[in-house]
């Protein structure tokens, strides 16, 4: 028996043995011993093989190209950090009608007065409460939402709105609908990448998921606590054989797939494939770089400061510089879901040292992404799933609060040095200009050149969105 | 106005203003009140409402008009918004006082209280407002609509007729009446069908097809010899008595079945230790070839089915999510619930029906004929149906277990007074031959003794028998009208029997094969036409709606509909009528001419080659180094790296994010199990070939070959070639030697060069593509 007519016909052509001789077979050698840019170029086989990440032309003329989401998730007191309410005071332990609203655990307790002091910074003069003073002397690039609100007062639901635009774990999060929207520029490495030191946000993997949308465009998680090249991504080095001989066996590998083709004569996706192999190979040099922050100055790294929060900061420098376009940084202290969680029973210990811990790494990463050119293209975001009442939970806590809180933005086409919104006299609900979070989706689309209505994948039977069927863009923070 | 819940309310209007007029309710306004609302009021509801809510809207919300009287004493999908004297009861009121945190408007700032005090003031007097035509609005509802007209618009929802074979020209062409579908439409196009496939490629295809193998090189040798001209069909017949078959197609379903072990992580359910009996009952369910409607009738209502272990497919919902909320928040129950139960309707209609009825969960329908109601209709039956757990084993098998160890008892009594007999004094000693006769029914009683009743199984069960209101944008906790439990309104023509008996559920079950029968046959067809072609004759298996696309062959898939029903819903016959085609057995060669006019393959005139899904990958892999466990069903591992058994045996979370099983499926592009898949992707990323350049599996399936080949033949030629006929089906050619020779040859790396090329041997296109 023989092949039959697919096999033979195919194989006798010498066509197929001189494209192999030119192609990956010597350029793959030289380039596994010369610089990693200098690997394999695969543009003469590679023209249909799109990568789900290649970059994609915006919807229109985007003002930022990375987002930066410094996630604090479990909920942190506007009141107690950027909404300076002086009315409190004056009302201490009083329940005006304005804040008898309910709570989760409807506590009937009166106004507490912020254990913090506030300062006036900048020529903005935004008042910011003492345990942020770091961030405190950026407010003149800072861009302040008070008036942001959302749809229930419980934390595994609220968070997967603020990382999702929905309460249940399945919706891609927002980091995959951006690459999914826009690709990546960086192809040797992830294009949205999530970093928590410890424990991951509540909802942990839903939060950088990618649920129906491809499986390429779900986020890479990297724990910043242990973090090692296969934490990174799987299957990064190969035990056994060093660069060289893997690139002698990734050139075998690249003659018969070669082969293969040329008998079926065209097939795209195993074009892609080849391609695929090849970006593979250079990713495990790549990606180990990324992640390595000894290659900093150490002026930049005191910059930073030392806590974990920080080194997860630089990190997100170091992964948007490279082109990845979107990044997640999940504060956690004591190893907690959600760290902020901690003003039930006391807002004054709590808050003071998560702010300490996130507070100098915060504002490090504006500084040097400006200093370096790269804020004006990277939209940091900053902000919790919720904030929390004015009004005391048990004497010195404060319970969920839905209705109102803060966020602020920088770089990325917002408003430097300016406030939106507000809350009521006290701080509970946000009462003008109010923004929900999935106008904030809306609008962070819209700083990354997407139209959040546009930006669609049929699933189930519907197109989907970001936004499902809400959000409007908050064109007054856009510069 | 679209939303039917608007129906009672806006029924309870019309009927009022038909017999009195609300103008005459109304006392005549004074011109005090007149001027009040023109200078106090309309502006602010001009300025402030009008964007959203009047006939002027670009794009009307919640279906509330305030630009009129007659809308504001009717409302919107909350109800009514004024109540004409009482502020304190007007819903107006609660939403510009930001009462409650769902509804506060103006939506961007609230309303200064000396306007507040307007409103309030101007509704204590009645809602003056002065004549005026009343505001233009559409008032069409799907409730009106000509049911049975609507239903022969969409080619899904029409009767099904068995179409005869069209005529075509090139007869010799022609296996089956398949054949002739195609063929006339290729002939139609000017489109050349390609050859027969090469017998080992063919071989390969069908195998891999069946049952997720590859063919042995002895398998190969043994069909190439096999000269019958019926050779292939003795071949399907054999593949489809193999259990592997049903392993192979169980594993098809549970795609469809979203199936998972659980593990949503938070906010869904912990673990479903006994999903694996759901899993076992489907590759069983193949194996037996269970005719297609009891295989539905039992998954929907099996509990309700007089017969043995029929309520493990009943598993097909109960291993859906249970999502559940973070606190006590009434808001986030509901929500939970809501979404729990439109797992169910959703994955009953696209698995069964092929229709995203839960697109109707909020609204009407956008764009198939499936009324809000029909959701909740349907969504009734589930909410009275419980999720539970229920003992493994039926009361008769039970029983059958029990009684078999109390024969066993009996007889070991029986032999015990023997021997008391025997021992005793007297004349009386018992025969030799009773107690050969009882040591043999004892050793033939132990020898045959039924499965242990053991474990647990997850399955709905009867829970209530009230019927749901339609919940007002989706939110359980806005009432709007009863939704009797029923079938789908399109598919009864308006006039579907309710349902009587408890929840419903087994009525529900046989309204798929009565009323439901059109889409239920072509549905499921259409998709075990897709895993033998790749895609399936309706691109969208699980949408038959609007949405969905067309039939590239409709007259083909309705007499594949009317066959299937004809054989008593077999889907083994099935098969054999799909595999016995020229379509099927088409080469998958390039054609240029043809590609140019249908790349997309729509026409068939070539076989589409395909990568072979992870499942079928990693058990070939693990085939052809000798290591494969061919056990069938039990428990699942997520040992996926080192565990050797099926993957079909693997544990899969809900959000596919738990296990390094879930990692390794997800990678090359396994379905979430968060909701129903009716196809996979076909995605090509890098992570896969680090996977197979990196992997400790890979390396250690390429030492598995190296070693096998290394005993198996003498030398590397000998060693090269084997490895060609073990992975591809085909000795290598003189240059593939060659290439393999020269790699052989050179030095380098710290494992066994042999090892190295087995590995890419094994990573190469050419094993993971099925032609």
């Amino acid at each position: 028996m023989n092949l039959g007519g697919d096999h033979t016909a195919a194989l006798t052509r010498r066509e197929s043995l001189r494209r192999i001789g030119a192609g990956f077979g010597s350029l793959g050698l030289a380039g596994a011993m010369a610089d990693p840019a200098l690997f394999a170029s695969t543009k003469e086989i590679g023209k249909q093989a799109v990568s789900p990440l290649a970059p994609k032309a915006p919807h229109f003329a985007p003002k930022a190209k990375h987002v930066i989401q410094l996630f604090m998730p479990g909920g942190p007191s506007q009141v107690d950090t950027f909404d300076h309410k002086p009315d409190i005071a004056k009302h201490a332990g009083k329940r005006p009608s304005l804040v008898n609203r309910k709570s989760l655990r409807n506590t009937k307790n009166g106004l507490m007065v912020s254990p913090f002091g506030f300062k006036r910074y900048g020529e903005c003069g935004k008042m910011v409460s003492d345990i942020f003073p770091h961030v405190g002397r950026l407010v003149d690039d800072l861009c302040f939402i008070h008036s942001c609100h959302t749809d229930i007062p419980e934390h595994a639901g609220a968070i997967l709105m603020m990382t999702l635009g929905a309460l249940q774990p399945n919706r891609p999060s927002m980091g995959s609908w951006l690459t999914y929207g826009l690709g990546s520029e960086n192809q040797d490495l992830p294009g949205f990448v999530a970093m928590s030191p410890r424990a991951q946000p509540r909802g942990k993997l839903a939060n950088w998921g990618s649920s129906f949308l491809p499986g390429a465009h779900a986020g890479t998680y990297v724990n910043i606590a242990s973090m090692k090249p296969e934490n990174v991504m799987r299957n990064l080095s190969n035990p056994h054989l060093p660069r060289l001989e893997q690139r002698n066996q990734a050139n075998l590998l690249s003659r018969l797939n070669k082969m293969h083709l040329d008998r079926l004569e065209k097939d795209n996706h195993l074009e892609a494939g080849i391609e695929a192999m090849e970006l593979a190979f250079r990713m495990q040099f790549a990606v180990p770089d990324v992640f390595d922050i000894s290659k900093e100055s150490k002026e930049t790294r005191d910059l930073y400061g030392n806590s974990e929060y920080a080194k997860g900061c630089l990190i997100a420098r170091r992964l948007v510089e490279r082109g990845v376009r979107s990044v997640q940084l999940s504060h956690s202290i004591d190893g907690y879901d959600i760290a902020w969680d901690t003003g039930h029973g006391d807002i004054k210990g709590g808050h003071a040292r998560l702010a300490k811990a996130c507070d100098q790494g915060i504002a490090a990463l504006i500084q040097d992404l400006k200093r370096r050119g790269l804020l004006d293209e990277t939209l940091v975001v900053w902000g919790g799933e919720f904030g929390r009442a004015p009004t005391s939970e048990g004497k010195k806590g404060r319970d969920h609060d839905h209705y109102g809180f803060t966020m602020f933005m920088a770089g990325g086409g917002v408003k430097p040095g300016f406030s939106y919104g507000a809350t009521d006299n006290f701080g509970l609900t946000a009462v003008e200009n109010r923004v929900h979070v999935h106008d904030l989706h809306a609008t962070i689309l819209h700083l990354m050149g997407l139209d959040h209505e546009k930006l669609t994948y049929r699933y189930s039977g519907r197109d989907y969105r970001l936004t499902d069927v809400h959000g409007k863009v908050i064109h007054d923070i856009i510069a | 106005m679209k939303n039917p819940a608007r129906k009672i309310i806006g029924g309870i209007c019309v009927l009022a203003v038909s017999m009195t007029s609300p103008r005459i309710e109304a006392e005549e306004p004074t011109a005090e009140q007149l001027t009040f609302f023109e200078e106090k009021i309309r502006p602010v509801l001009a300025e402030h409402c009008y964007k959203c809510h009047s006939s002027r809207s670009k794009k009307l919300k919640a279906e509330l008009y305030l630009d009129s009287r007659e809308g504001l004493l009717k409302g919107g999908e909350t109800g009514p918004v004024v109540v004409a004297g009482k502020p304190e009861e007007s819903l107006l009121i609660r939403a510009v006082v930001y009462l409650d945190n769902e509804l506060e408007m103006p939506p961007n700032k609230k309303l200064p209280d000396r306007v507040i005090a307007d409103l309030q003031e101007w509704i204590r007097m009645g809602v003056p407002w002065p004549r005026e035509e009343p505001s233009a609005r559409k008032e069409e509802k799907l409730g009106d609509r000509d049911w049975k007209k609507l239903r022969m618009e969409n080619w899904a929802f029409r009767p099904m007729k068995k179409p005869a074979a069209p005529e075509v020209k090139n007869k010799q062409l022609v296996n089956n009446p398949i054949d002739n579908f195609i063929l006339a439409k290729l002939e139609s196009k000017g489109l050349k069908p390609l050859g027969k496939a090469a017998p080992r490629l063919l071989l390969r295809r069908v195998y891999l097809n069946l049952t997720g193998l590859p063919p042995t090189p002895s398998q190969v040798d043994e069909f190439l010899a096999d000269k019958r001209p019926d050779a292939l069909d003795h071949l399907v017949n054999s593949l489809l008595e193999s259990p592997h078959y049903g392993e192979r197609w169980a594993r098809h379903w549970l795609d469809t079945a979203r199936y998972s072990d659980g593990l949503g992580g938070f906010g869904d359910n912990g673990p479903l230790p006994g999903a694996w009996r759901y899993r076992d009952w489907v590759v069983d369910s193949f194996n037996r070839d269970l005719p297609y409607d009891q295989f539905v009738r039992q998954q929907v209502a099996g509990d309700l089915i007089n017969e043995p272990l029929a309520f493990y497919g009943t598993g097909f919902f109960a291993i859906g999510p249970n999502y559940k909320s973070d606190g006590g928040d009434p808001e986030a129950k509901a929500q939970a619930e809501a979404e729990t139960l439109a797992d169910r309707i959703d994955t009953f209609s696209r698995a069964f029906l092929g229709l995203t009825v839960q697109c109707a969960r909020c609204h009407d329908h956008k764009f198939d004929p499936i009324p809000q109601k029909d959701y909740y209709s349907i969504a009734g039956v589930f909410r009275n149906s419980k999720t539970h757990k229920r003992p493994a084993a039926s009361p008769e098998i039970a029983k059958r277990f029990n009684d078999h160890q109390n024969a066993i008892k009996e007889t070991e009594k029986n032999i015990k007074e023997w021997n008391d007999r025997n021992k005793a004094d007297g004349e009386n000693k018992p025969e030799e031959a009773e107690l050969k006769k009882l040591q043999d029914k004892l050793q033939e009683l132990k020898k045959t003794i039924p499965a242990k009743p053991a474990g647990e199984v997850h399955v709905l069960g009867e829970n209530g028998n009230k019927d749901m209101h339609v919940a007002i944008r989706g939110d359980l906790r806005k009432k709007g009208e009863v939704a009797p439990r029923q079938f789908l309104t399109i598919m009864t023509d308006g006039s579907g029997p309710v349902f009587k008996e408890g929840s419903g559920r087994k009525e529900l079950a046989d309204s798929i094969f009565e009323a439901g029968k059109p889409l239920a046959s072509r549905v499921m067809v259409n998709r075990i036409w897709q895993y033998h072609f790749g895609h399936g004759l309706v691109r969208t298996p699980s949408n038959f709606g609007k949405l969905g696309e067309t039939p590239s062959h409709p007259g083909l898939l309705d007499w594949l509909a009317a066959s299937f029903e004809e054989s008593g819903w077999s889907i083994k016959q099935l098969h054999r009528l799909i595999l016995a085609s020229a379509t099927y057995q088409r080469s998958s060669r390039f054609n240029q001419e043809n590609f140019d006019k249908d790349g997309d393959n729509r026409l068939l005139w070539r076989m589409s080659p395909r990568r072979m899904e992870i499942e079928v990958w990693r058990d070939s892999l693990l085939a052809v180094t000798d290591e494969l466990d061919r056990k069938i069903g039990g428990k699942p591992t997520d040992k996926i790296f080192d565990v050797k058994r099926r993957t079909l045996y693997t544990t899969i979370s809900r959000n596919g994010d738990r296990f390094a099983s879930d990692a390794f499926l997800r990678l090359f592009d396994f379905p979430s199990p968060a909701s129903t898949a009716p196809k996979r992707a076909i995605s090509t990323v890098p992570q896969q070939y680090l996977f197979m350049l990196n992997s400790p599996f890979m390396i250690a399936r390429a030492k598995a070959l190296g070693a096998r080949l290394q005993s198996e033949e003498k030398d590397d030629p000998a060693r090269i070639a084997r490895a060609y006929n073990l992975l591809y089906g085909r000795p290598p050619t003189k240059e593939e030697t060659e290439i393999g020779l020269t790699f052989l040859a050179e030095k380098g790396g710290k494992i066994p060069r042999f090892q190295q090329y087995a590995q890419v041997l094994l990573s190469a296109h050419e094993f993971i593509q099925v032609r």
